[in-house]
């Protein structure tokens, strides 16, 4: 078929018939910005930042959606379009949190704070785990402009966290569709829709249902294809974005799909299509469960040994040799029973084994819940009846295969796996095996395939290869056979290896039929969000204990978005409450200590009010109370008063949490006969909030906002600057200013008026662990000297404080505090009533 | 939901409704429009049996729906209150008679009071605009409303 020929801002160019004019752009080497199209989804015209200008055709058509003509002369640039373009990103924009993109401090924050704050909703790019790879805002930093006509309307839908996997905040969505496209693309009939209309349209299912009941199932390709923040893969979201990309395949059932593994940091993180096609897509266990396993934090990580009764862990050469003299003592008797989630080398070697010690050897298939009979567990082989005969009186277990009762029976046991068994407690030796990711290795898959497993994640403690175990072992039982030098030679010496019998379950159409085990172990005791799809588990949320004694949360609701107001009943710390005093709060026994400036307390009911950031683990533990709980602790008042002296006029700055906590500072300063200014920042007017008792305590109050919004355009310190401008014009003075917010707004703060010779003081936040001057996490530096936060503070002297090491001990448990986010069986128990709760969504 | 929805619902038999209509997605609004046109409203039954006969996914049948105002989900009440938010009762102060009635029963437009007893309905023109802001209950209207007014006119009715 002939080609057609057209222009692109007068360069020639020829397209094969069907092509798009964006086709056409991209072909003549002319960038047009797009949003909604994708390379891996058919048109869809939707963001319209791709409008061109034809002669000859009237209007501005989208050039993603029209066929490119013979002759056409297409201009992808002019006055016009820019302008237009300039419009559809900032309507685009205003119903997208934008204040990062406006905000006339970004590049300094950015630099001081580089990673994202693990919020709970995303209301600006610092707080938004998609900061690294939106191309909302790549597209808005390239366009240049902080200039934005329109208010930003934040929609305020809730957070949808009550699925498996995922978590999806819909006031990012800019309605791209790309996710319900991808979806109709991969599974023919979507999970989710765009629903309603005009303002009220949304990306959501029928009736509000939840997605483990709407049809999908969890592939995640919607999350990869996002372009913003909207859909996260609620594991690997905090991580930042992978540092490499390996294409690899998954073990977890005989399937064998082909993958590409992101890591981070030499860990592994996610699973991911290989393309975004219907053949290519995964199972909720491939794309989500793999990297869930090999961080799990029951991993073994050190060879143990048991003797008289008494487990010691030892080094490899020693349990290696116990290994080898228990399995020579018992030649002729040693039994075999290894998982079927193993690369074909180790079932090599472990037949080698077998073959090398005359013993029994067998495989576990991997299985669906369904096939299994109630009451009846993984099918295991006849011969090992042969246990209680003492037929069998050792056996090499790779996987938690094994009743107590049975092993009990055996005269030696070695465990080879990467989590521990029932029978942990009764093995003579365990030796800790990489897992999936983190060795390498082939596998057959049902359909007759050989892929390779890449080795890409870094395996915990001393866990060692399977594969390098079994020749070691091989090597100390002197067994021939067994003597490899790479694993190239273990996998060149396979020569007939049959392809595992199919899995009994179509795991990526079906979530209901994924794999119950892994190696034997209960899947969802490993990774407890398995549950909502019927998985097995031996972890009963009834059996959590729900504290009855503590403090009684009297009030808790959502202030702003992500702010919380929490009211407790705790008597004695209102009684003795000073303002600038915090407290340590736990919500339940097992929680972390974490501190919070009292923003306000009433002696007389005894209560105390404080304002909570969702911004970690511990914060939204806290915030997921109920009203009428009880939280474990409330330790305080902590710290020292703010000294409270008449000065004059005191200018006052509250940032984001920092606003509740200026309350108490601003009464008492006043009622100290002070002329009170107070300011509040927020990143946008939407995230303001006190205005009103704030401005009753003070003489003046003044607001900033980060997108100019409301009142000043930029934080606190232009608003200081103002006043100052002001206030010295007038010839007065500003006796004394106190600031309280992050690190960089009071940072700024600090540089701000070091000039000028006012005394600042500034709330510090560094890590706090008791709060009583022991541990001395909280240590910071106040002009050369080392202050404990907890006792000294909270406020010190803003200009004497050592910033750098203040950032530096911030930041030492970064990867701890991501790590500590999902993993938690704590968030996994605040999830499921809810998943309950909303069932099948038909409100029967 | 009211028991005689219940029974409706129950009665109804939709096969013959369906089998009046083939395969092909352009049936998708005139099933919906007859079905509702049955039931005063589309259940979940209704939208997941739709997307069935047309091979569609229930959420993309929902999506569909809820694009027209004509398609409500809630069975309606004994009383059906429309509140008219058009240009001339907007701008006086329809949207707080609005609000006004939605804190009084306890719903929001679209859906229908736990009791049965109201649902409650926002509407762009009933085209008496000379006497903003208009409220309709059942077949009557009534004009000039405040928040009071119509507080008063819901007591009446209950």
């Amino acid at each position: 078929m002939s080609q057609i020929n057209l222009t692109i801002d007068g360069k020639s160019v020829a397209v094969e018939p069907g092509a798009t004019v964006l086709e056409a752009a991209r072909r003549a080497g002319v960038a047009v910005p797009t949003i909604c199209d994708h390379k891996d989804l058919s048109p869809y015209g939707a963001c319209r930042m791709c409008i061109v200008e034809i002669e000859g055709v009237r209007g501005f058509p989208t050039s993603c959606t029209t066929p490119a003509a013979e002759g056409m002369q297409v201009r992808t640039a002019s006055p016009e379009l820019e302008s237009l373009r300039k419009r559809t990103m900032e309507l685009m924009l205003s119903g997208h949190p934008n204040s990062c993109l406006v905000c006339p401090h970004r590049e300094a924050c950015e630099s001081m704070r580089p990673k994202a704050t693990k919020a709970g909703r995303s209301t600006r790019c610092g707080f938004c785990s998609n900061k690294e790879e939106c191309d909302i805002r790549t597209m808005a930093l390239e366009a240049g402009s902080r200039d934005l006509n329109l208010p930003t309307l934040y929609a305020a839908h809730n957070l949808e966290r009550g699925d498996p996997f995922m978590d999806r905040d819909y006031n990012l969505c800019i309605l791209c569709a790309r996710c319900w496209r991808i979806c109709e693309k991969i599974h023919g009939k979507p999970a989710i829709s765009i629903i309603n209309r005009g303002k009220d349209a949304r990306v959501g299912t029928a009736f509000h249902k939840s997605h483990v009941h709407s049809g999908c199932t969890f592939c995640g390709s919607c999350i990869d294809i996002c372009p913003t923040g909207t859909l996260t893969d609620r594991f690997a979201r905090w991580y930042g974005k992978p540092d490499a990309k390996t294409p690899s395949a998954c073990l977890l059932c005989p399937e064998g799909c082909a993958l590409i593994a992101q890591t981070h940091s030499g860990k592994l993180v996610a699973a991911t299509m290989t393309a975004f096609q219907s053949e290519a897509s995964l199972c909720a266990l491939g794309r989500f469960g793999m990297a869930q396993i090999v961080n799990a934090s029951t991993r073994l990580l050190r060879p143990a040994i048991r003797e008289n009764d008494e487990a010691f862990t030892v080094d490899w050469d020693t349990a290696l040799d116990s290994a080898a003299n228990g399995l020579k003592q018992h030649a002729g008797r040693v039994g075999i029973l290894i998982s079927a989630a193993t690369t074909r080398e180790e079932r090599h070697l472990y037949a080698r084994l077998a073959a090398g010690l005359n013993g029994r050897f067998a495989v576990v298939p991997t299985l669906p819940v369904d096939p299994l009979p109630a009451g009846q567990g993984t099918p295991l082989p006849e011969w090992l009846a042969d246990i209680q005969s003492g037929k069998i009186t050792a056996l090499i277990l790779g996987g938690d295969f094994l009743e107590r009762e049975l092993a009990r029976s055996l005269d030696f046991l070695l465990v080879i796996d990467g989590l521990p068994v029932r029978v942990q407690d009764q093995a003579d030796v365990v030796l800790p095996a990489a897992l999936l990711a983190e060795s390498a290795g082939t596998l057959r898959t049902a359909a007759g395939q050989i892929r390779s497993l890449a080795r890409i994640s870094r395996a915990p403690g001393q866990a060692k290869s399977e594969w390098e175990i079994l020749r070691d072992i091989g090597q100390k039982l002197d067994i021939a056979e067994m003597h490899f030098d790479t694993l190239q030679d273990v996998t060149a010496a396979i020569t007939d290896d049959a392809p595992p019998a199919s899995f009994p379950g179509r795991p990526r159409q079906d979530v209901f039929s994924l794999p119950a085990t892994y190696r034997g172990h209960l899947l969802a005791d490993i990774i407890p969000a398995l549950s909502a799809f019927g998985l097995p588990t031996t972890y009963d949320p009834s059996q959590e204990v729900q504290p009855t004694e503590g403090f009684e949360l009297l009030e808790i609701r959502e202030l702003v978005p992500n702010m919380h107001l929490l009211r407790i009943h705790a008597p004695q710390v209102a009684a003795h409450a000073k303002p600038g005093q915090f407290v340590i709060l736990m919500a339940r026994e097992t929680s972390e200590r974490a501190p919070f400036t009292l923003a306000d307390w009433d002696a007389a009911t005894g209560s105390i009010t404080l304002i909570i950031e969702e911004v970690g683990r511990s914060s939204r533990e806290l915030i997921s109370l109920s009203q009428g709980a009880r939280l474990a602790h409330v330790s305080g008042p902590l710290g020292q008063a703010f000294p409270v002296e008449r000065k004059g006029t005191v200018v006052l700055g509250g940032g984001c949490y920092g606003i509740g906590a200026i309350l108490p500072l601003a009464r008492a300063l006043k009622e100290a006969g002070n002329r009170v200014i107070s300011v509040i920042e927020g990143s946008s007017a939407y995230l303001l909030y006190w205005e009103d008792k704030i401005r009753a305590v003070s003489d003046e109050l003044r607001i900033a906002t980060k997108d100019g919004t409301r009142g000043t355009y930029g934080g606190v310190q232009e608003v200081f600057q103002e006043i100052r401008e002001r206030e010295e014009d007038q010839g007065a003075a500003i006796n004394m200013i106190v600031a309280v917010g992050c690190t960089f707004m009071m940072r700024m703060v600090s540089e701000l008026t070091k000039p000028w010779d006012v005394s600042t003081f500034v709330a510090l936040n560094p890590i706090m662990v008791d709060g009583t001057g022991m541990c001395g996490a909280c240590r910071v530096s106040i002009h050369d000297e080392t202050k404990f936060a907890c006792i000294d503070g909270p406020f010190f002297d803003a200009h004497g404080v050592d910033w750098d090491e203040l950032a530096c001990r911030r930041g030492a448990y970064a990867r701890e505090e991501v790590e500590a986010l999902p993993q938690t069986v704590d968030l996994n128990t605040l999830m499921f009533p809810e998943t309950a709760k909303q069932g099948c969504g038909c409100g029967g | 939901m009211a028991t005689t929805q219940r029974t409706k619902i129950a009665k109804l038999d939709m096969t013959e409704i369906f089998e009046n209509h083939g395969r092909s997605r352009d049936n998708l609004i005139p099933l919906l429009q007859e079905i509702q046109e049955h039931l005063d409203y589309l259940p979940p039954e209704a939208i997941s049996r739709v997307a069935d006969h047309l091979g569609l996914s229930e959420n993309d049948v929902y999506g569909v729906a809820t694009f027209y105002a004509q398609f409500r989900f809630h069975p309606p009440g004994r009383h059906r209150i429309k509140v008219c938010q058009g240009t001339a009762c907007h701008v006086r102060g329809g949207g707080m008679v609005l609000d006004a009635i939605s804190r009084k029963i306890g719903i929001v437009p679209g859906e229908t009071s736990p009791d049965g007893n109201f649902s409650l309905e926002r509407v762009a023109c009933f085209g008496s605009c000379a006497l903003p802001p208009v409220v309709v209950v059942d077949d009557t209207v009534y004009g000039r409303m405040t928040a009071r007014k119509t507080e008063k006119l819901i007591e009446g009715l209950e």
